[in-house]
C-alpha cells in the first residue's frame, strides 16, 4: 500500500473552498504534518484530492484540528491543543479522487495538516 | 494573492429598530436608505467585501439580516448555525427594544456555546434626538457587561453605519491570525 494522495505521487488538489496563500490546500498532501491548509471562515468546507489515476483505496487518515465532521460525517471528539487523528476504513473502493467535507467545527477556523490515502493503482 | 476570509454576520434585534436599514445602507455604500417599511420575513442575506487596513487581506461579510418579529423566531434560528460575528441593534427611542437586547444575545449564545463570537451593540435612530430615551451611557454599560463593542448610528442620516461592520471584520481577521498561530504551534 502506498500513500496515493501525495503530491509527489502525482495527486493534486482539484478544488478547495478556502485558500490563504500562506496556508494553501496543497499543504495537506505534501507529506509533512507541520504545514497545513487553513479554512478561512464559514461552513461547510470542502476539498477534492485528485489522484494520478484510478486508485483502489483501503483507508484514509486525516490529521486535523477543530474539525467536527469529515467525509460521510464522522463525529470527532474535541481535543485540547492536540491534533486529531482520524482513520477511516473504506474497504476497497475504486476512485479517481477523494472528496472531503468538513461539515462543522469547534471554532470559526479549522486546519488540516495531513491527508494520507492508502491504496494502489488499478491496472485497467 | 491576498487571502479572503468569510464572515457570517448575524443582525438581530426587535422589529422596526432598523436592522434592514442598517444592512442596506452599509451594503449600498450609503447610497440607499429604504424609505418605506417592509417587514423582513425570515432572513435576508447580503454580501459585501471589506478590506482590512495595512494588509492585502479582505473579509467577505455575509450579512444575515434576521426578522425581528417574534412569529419568525423559530424560522430565523435555523439560519443561525455557526455565526462568526453578531450585531445586536436597538432603537434609542424605544425602551422595549433596549431591554430585548439580552434576549437576543441569549438566543445567539445558545446557538454556539463555548465559541468566541465578536459582537457589536448598535443604537440606531440617533437623529431622533428629541425622542431619545436610552442614553449613550446606558448603552455603553450594557455593551460592556456583555462583552460587546458599543456604537451609535443613524441609518436615515447615513451616519456611522459602516463602523460596526468594519470593527467586526477587523476583529474576525484578528481571530484568524490568532488561530493560524495556534495551528502553527500544534506541529
Amino acid at each position: 500500500m502506498f500513500d496515493v494522495a501525495l503530491s509527489s505521487a502525482g495527486a493534486h488538489i482539484a478544488l478547495a473552498t478556502s485558500s490563504d496563500e500562506k496556508h494553501p490546500p496543497e499543504n495537506m498532501i505534501d507529506g509533512k504534518a507541520d504545514t497545513f491548509w487553513s479554512t478561512t471562515g464559514m461552513f461547510p468546507q470542502e476539498v477534492v484530492i485528485r489522484f494520478q489515476t484510478m486508485m483502489k483505496i483501503t483507508n484514509v487518515h486525516i490529521c486535523s484540528y477543530n474539525s467536527k465532521f469529515i467525509i460521510i460525517p464522522v463525529y470527532i471528539d474535541e481535543t485540547d491543543s492536540q491534533l486529531q487523528q482520524e482513520e477511516i476504513q473504506l474497504g476497497e473502493k475504486r476512485a479517481y479522487s477523494l472528496r472531503l467535507i468538513i461539515e462543522s467545527g469547534y471554532d470559526h477556523f479549522v486546519s488540516l495538516h495531513k491527508v494520507v490515502v492508502s491504496g494502489q493503482a488499478v491496472h485497467q | 494573492m491576498p487571502s479572503i476570509l468569510r464572515c457570517k454576520c448575524i443582525i438581530v434585534g426587535d422589529a422596526t429598530v432598523g436592522k434592514s436599514s442598517i444592512a442596506q445602507v452599509f451594503h449600498s455604500d450609503s447610497s440607499h436608505f429604504p424609505k418605506n417599511y417592509t417587514m423582513t420575513q425570515g432572513v435576508e442575506v447580503l454580501v459585501k467585501p471589506v478590506n482590512i487596513p495595512e494588509t492585502t487581506d479582505s473579509v467577505e461579510m455575509y450579512i444575515y439580516d434576521s426578522a425581528g418579529k417574534e412569529i419568525f423566531s423559530d424560522l430565523v434560528r435555523r439560519f443561525w448555525d455557526h455565526p462568526s460575528v453578531v450585531i445586536v441593534v436597538y432603537d434609542c427611542t424605544s425602551e422595549t427594544s433596549f431591554s430585548s437586547v439580552k434576549k437576543w444575545l441569549e438566543r445567539i449564545r445558545l446557538q454556539c456555546p463555548n465559541m468566541q463570537i465578536p459582537g457589536a451593540l448598535v443604537a440606531n435612530k440617533i437623529d431622533l434626538d428629541q425622542r431619545r430615551v436610552i442614553s449613550p451611557k446606558a448603552g455603553k454599560e450594557l455593551a460592556q457587561s456583555n462583552k460587546l463593542e458599543y456604537f451609535e448610528c443613524s441609518a436615515k442620516e447615513m451616519q456611522n453605519v459602516d463602523t460596526p461592520f468594519f470593527y467586526l471584520a477587523n476583529e474576525f481577521h484578528k481571530l484568524y491570525q490568532e488561530r493560524v498561530e495556534l495551528f502553527n504551534s500544534l506541529t
